[in-house]
């Protein structure tokens, strides 16, 4: 199976870089919301942070090992 | 000789006459009382210019009583149960004991810098809460790690979660 865009850990991926590790909390219920496109989120990522989106995308995706 | 019988204008009959002191059997105090109160029942009977002065004696107070209830008794000794209730009004113009700017808890202008406010309000309940949400979602989010194309944001996010519950 592949990383796809526009999924649960996208989303989570997304909402928990953009808005910091420590809120959790928030991210993996913002995560699950059934957002329409990856654009939409991005849009009220940008809203609610004032800042551009953070996370990893296709041109940084590594292979890194998770302990 | 006939008897004249209790004529209305005879002396004894005036209120005015009866002495305030008492006699003839009668109390002192409740003819007098009596007395007042037929004056002041009389106060529009006067001829002209002595109901002025009469009402005017009324408005002043003077020695006409009155048994209304006071509005605003001032307390005193012989209710030292009213005394103490007045003393626990607190004013609505009472100076605070303390003035503080409104910049006050801000790392700028007058006042307390923000270590006079408390840090964020964190309790065990959310702490609980937050791990909880961690355990049951951490196996799922573990897996997705090993997906092809994973992003190491994604991962470091994963070992944060994993070093909040070790």
């Amino acid at each position: 199976m592949k990383w796809m865009e526009n999924s649960f850990f996208d989303h989570l991926d997304k909402f928990a870089n953009s808005l910091g590790y420590e809120n959790f909390e928030i991210a993996i219920p913002l995560a699950m919301v059934p957002w329409q496109s990856p654009e939409d989120r991005d849009t009220f990522i940008m809203a609610i942070t004032g800042a551009e989106v953070k996370g990893g995308d296709q041109d940084t995706f590594t292979y890194a090992e998770v302990k | 000789m006939a008897s004249g019988g209790n004529r209305p204008t005879a002396p004894q009959n005036n209120p005015v006459n009866v002495s305030a002191t008492g006699g003839n059997g009668q109390s002192g105090k409740f003819v007098a009382e009596k007395a007042a109160k037929a004056m002041q029942l009389r106060a529009t009977g006067y001829p002209q210019g002595q109901n002025q002065a009469i009402a005017e004696q009324i408005t002043e107070g003077g020695n006409v009583r009155t048994t209304a209830p006071a509005v605003n008794p001032t307390p005193s000794a012989a209710n030292p149960a009213l005394g103490n209730f007045m003393s626990e009004i607190t004013p609505l113009d009472a100076e605070p004991t303390e003035y503080l700017p409104v910049s006050d808890g801000i790392d700028f202008g007058r006042g307390r810098g923000s270590e006079a406010i408390s840090p964020r309000l964190t309790s065990p309940i959310n702490q609980t809460e937050g791990v909880d949400m961690i355990k049951r979602y951490l196996p799922d989010l573990m897996n997705a790690t090993r997906l092809q194309g994973t992003p190491d944001s994604y991962k470091r996010f994963v070992n944060f979660l994993k070093a909040q519950i070790l």
